[in-house]
């Protein structure tokens, strides 16, 4: 019975989105310069490119050395940045408002390869701020070492497809320390940031989103944003260290973070994505997914630059450009797709997922790493345990496919709009 | 960064010794002098880099020059410059958007053909991503290196699935590079005891394995050094120091006298070499090779240099390093040069060969660019063939035909996929007209 599920006729206006196609899904480009950019992310829907959207972004939590004030967003102000500037506001407030934070990796002292920390060694000095040899073994053992010091490491690997040398020292060590000792000794100041996902022109070791590797890891947290405001708030939470955070405990619970970080910073967005940030210190709560559109008839699910791509799929869906009119039935156009950011990869939000998939009774989740073993398979495992009864339509995940990231294919390779609407289409008329 | 030498740190070497036997299950004399080393070379001097021409080409004193005739250098010296003709066009191009990246050997021209060679045909070689010139010098040819950077139909090296530079030919004897660093160290000690249980190549092939010396940081760097010392392995170890990992200059990049001071550490055979005087090269790479093979184990040589270019097409080394020192390393010691000017003081080069040779260069790399520039990719089918050599399995099967399914729907009416589908060989019909 539950597999007729239908659902009502909606107004197109419902949907939230203008009613127009002058937007052409990245998959339109060319190769993007060095650095990246994405068409469809420049008039994103999802990012807020005004200061009164900015201050009113879900979960946000003011980090002002006077509480009192914490609450107010009078007087706020923010400030144009992509995500690499965003990363770096969060980086210079984590070194300002905390001695012991570190920031370290290849070639940060000139600011980055993606510039995330131009500016930081001439701002805080070499011994805050400083290159280290070319080993990414090396740099997460020299992080965790800091991190049972109780100090504050933020250490970069160059590239997410590099992390692996480091694997043994992440999943071994730092996410198992604190069980291996009683709880005695622990790594919670440690956060690695590291820039992942593809660019369209990276081939097998420059388009990788390894998050799925660490998924085993109890112990390691993993966060991928979606945009500047969220690489800052999201940053400083992952960063943020837990002598500071534990003595405002009873104000700012959700801001707390004792464990190690691995932080995912999509390498497209670094430049493409711009929001208005505000300059303030603030935190956004880590393990908890954000729904950026609501919906009743299907949950979509994603991280990182995929998002933008499923923002294109439902455009696409509601009116969809003559050309695709063919394969979109009329009748499941005024469909209302929810479609939810999930952050935090791990731990990941089963409560909100399982509540959103309660409701629509359809789940599409969109990774670009491969089907087998990606987060996809955690999750359709979890929410068919959750929503069995529930569900109208198998869980449907719309990924790269099993092969390394090929560059001449990188276009047919990494799911794009169409693919996401159609598996919609499918998925609504299953 | 110098260091200073305190008195208790006295080369292990003078130190003068009272006999006092030998510990029991070692070769190590007792000593009741408590002293520290930091040296490998008599009264703590820096190793030294062994040169037989001088910045302007002249053989320096008590130089012993490798034996080469004139044929054989006119070779090295137009396999030196058809380095930067190809680089400059590459690079050019990647700037205008037909490829999507390059890595120049600006600079380090001496030390890879050099190297080269100094090698026989069939030694193994695995490179790091900077040694197209070792191809160069195999025969792999203009041709196969456009098409690997076009990633075109041609590309033999890995079918357009890699990024440009990321050569591989085993016709060559040159194993596809990969782009994480120093994991071809290890795998080059595999080889070259590989050749050692080869029958027909034992004692004749060696591996030689090329890596920066950034890379020498990663663990596999160590790794690869010790297991070819102690399994021991015929494979030559050539480390380019550049002087950059990136942004990151050598003197962040380790504490110690380079890379040659690590090769005592493991036993082996070491030679510190300038890297930009191509006889020194050719010698050192000569005798280096010959130690491998008559010791069946492994040796090590840093070779000296400097990285001209920026590290990528990705990058502006401006950012880090003064457009002045970049133009002084140029103009005082510029590899093609001291060589060009060696050749004209044998009288086996002139003016008129010069300008002969950079026009014939010059047309042969854009004859092959505008060949390869026409060329369209391979059939969009390989991107699901070679991830598995025997039965497929059921995932990579189903996914190509969740694509060839897609393709049927969406490829004549999704304008990104049919403006990406014209540049494949067959226009992905290769999956769409198949019968599954």
């Amino acid at each position: 019975m539950l597999a007729t599920r239908r659902f009502p006729s909606i107004p197109l206006a419902s949907l939230g989105f203008p009613n127009r196609f002058q937007r052409r899904n990245s998959t339109a480009a060319e190769p993007p310069p060095a650095g990246g950019h994405l068409p469809s992310i420049a008039t994103s829907q999802i990012l807020r490119t005004s200061r009164e959207r900015a201050l009113r972004t879900p979960g946000l939590s003011w980090n002002d050395d006077e509480a009192a004030s914490s609450i107010v967003n009078v007087g706020r102000e923010t400030r144009k940045m992509n995500v690499y500037q965003a990363v770096r506001d969060a980086l210079s407030i984590a070194l300002m408002k905390n001695d012991n934070a570190v920031v370290f990796g290849e070639d940060i002292a000139f600011g980055g390869v993606f510039r995330c920390t131009m500016g930081l060694a001439e701002e805080f000095g070499r011994e805050r701020v400083f290159n280290t040899p070319l080993t990414e073994q090396g740099i997460a053992g020299f992080a965790i070492g800091m991190a049972l010091m109780g100090h504050t490491p933020i250490a970069e690997i160059q590239f997410a497809d590099y992390i692996f040398p480091a694997f043994d020292q992440l999943v071994n060590e730092a996410a198992k320390i604190r069980y291996r000792s009683g709880g005695q000794y622990n790594v919670g100041g440690l956060t690695i940031r590291t820039p992942t996902m593809s660019v369209g022109h990276g081939g097998l070791y420059h388009s990788q989103s390894p998050e799925g590797f660490f998924m085993g890891a109890s112990g390691l947290k993993i966060v991928i944003p979606r945009s500047p405001i969220q690489a800052k708030g999201l940053l400083l939470s992952a960063i943020r260290d837990p002598s500071k955070t534990v003595k405002k405990l009873k104000l700012f619970v959700v801001n707390q973070n004792l464990d190690p970080v691995i932080f995912m910073e999509p390498k497209i967005l670094y430049r493409s994505a711009v929001e208005q940030v505000p300059i303030d210190d603030y935190a956004l709560p880590l393990g908890r997914a954000e729904t950026l559109v609501e919906g009743s008839d299907l949950t979509l699910l994603t991280w990182g630059t995929p998002i933008y791509h499923c923002e294109t799929a439902l455009h696409m869906l509601a009116d969809p450009p003559p050309a695709l009119a063919p394969h979109v039935p009329a009748a499941l156009r005024s469909a209302k797709i929810e479609l939810i950011d999930l952050r935090s990869v791990l731990p990941w939000d089963a409560a909100a997922i399982a509540e959103s998939v309660g409701r629509t009774g359809r789940l599409v989740i969109v990774h670009e790493a491969g089907m087998t073993a990606g987060v996809g398979a955690e999750i359709a495992a979890e929410v068919q345990k959750r929503c069995f009864l529930r569900l109208a339509a198998p869980v449907k995940r719309i990924t790269g496919w099993d092969t390394p990231v090929a560059l001449q294919y990188e276009k047919f390779y990494i799911p794009d709009a169409v693919r996401i609407l159609d598996g919609i289409v499918q998925t609504l008329s299953y | 960064m110098l260091r200073s030498i305190s008195s208790t740190c006295l080369p292990i070497l003078h130190h003068r010794r009272i006999h006092l036997g030998h510990l029991p299950n070692s070769q190590s004399p007792i000593v009741s002098t408590l002293s520290f080393f930091n040296s490998i070379t008599p009264d703590s001097e820096k190793i030294p880099t062994f040169r037989v021409l001088d910045g302007v080409g002249k053989p320096v004193d008590g130089a012993q020059l490798p034996e080469i005739d004139a044929q054989f250098a006119r070779r090295l010296y137009e396999n030196m410059q058809l380095l930067p003709t190809l680089d400059t066009v590459l690079y050019n191009v990647q700037r205008q958007g037909k490829i999507s990246f390059h890595m120049t050997s600006h600079g380090e021209e001496a030390t890879i053909i050099g190297s080269a060679a100094a090698l026989e045909l069939d030694d193994e070689v695995l490179g790091q991503y900077r040694e197209m010139g070792v191809l160069l010098w195999r025969g792999f040819g203009i041709d196969s290196v456009m098409a690997q950077c076009f990633g075109n139909q041609d590309d033999m090296s890995g079918k357009g699935r890699q990024m440009p530079v990321h050569f591989g030919s085993p016709k060559h004897h040159f194993h596809t590079i990969s782009s994480p660093l120093a994991t071809q160290i290890p795998q080059a000690a595999g080889v070259g005891y590989a050749l050692r249980r080869a029958p027909g190549r034992r004692s004749r092939s060696i591996a030689a394995c090329f890596f920066g010396e950034g890379a020498a940081s990663e663990g596999d760097f160590h790794a690869g050094l010790l297991l070819a010392s102690t399994i021991p392995s015929p494979t030559l170890f050539i480390a380019r120091n550049n002087g950059f990992a990136i942004s990151t200059p050598s003197t962040e990049q380790f504490y110690g006298d380079g890379i040659a001071s690590r090769g005592p550490g493991y036993g082996i055979d070491t030679v510190r070499v300038d890297g930009n005087d191509i006889l020194a090269v050719l010698a050192a790479v000569r005798e280096a090779r010959k130690r491998t093979l008559e010791q069946g184990r492994a040796v090590l040589v840093e070779a000296m240099s400097y990285r001209v270019g920026h590290h990528s097409t990705s990058d502006d080394s401006f950012a880090y390093r003064q457009r002045s020192e970049v133009e002084d390393r140029k103009r005082i010691d510029n590899p093609i040069a001291r060589f060009r000017l060696y050749m004209e003081s044998q009288g086996w080069w002139s003016a008129a060969d010069e300008e002969e040779l950079k026009a014939r260069l010059k047309a042969d790399v854009m004859t092959a660019f505008k060949r390869a520039e026409s060329l369209p990719r391979c059939e969009l089918s390989e991107l699901f063939t070679d991830v598995y050599a025997g039965e497929e399995p059921w995932n990579i099967k189903e996914q190509r035909e969740e694509l060839t399914g897609l393709l049927k729907k969406y490829g004549d009416t999704w304008e990104p996929w049919r403006t990406e589908l014209a540049k494949f060989k067959n226009k992905g019909q290769d999956l769409t007209q198949s019968n599954p």
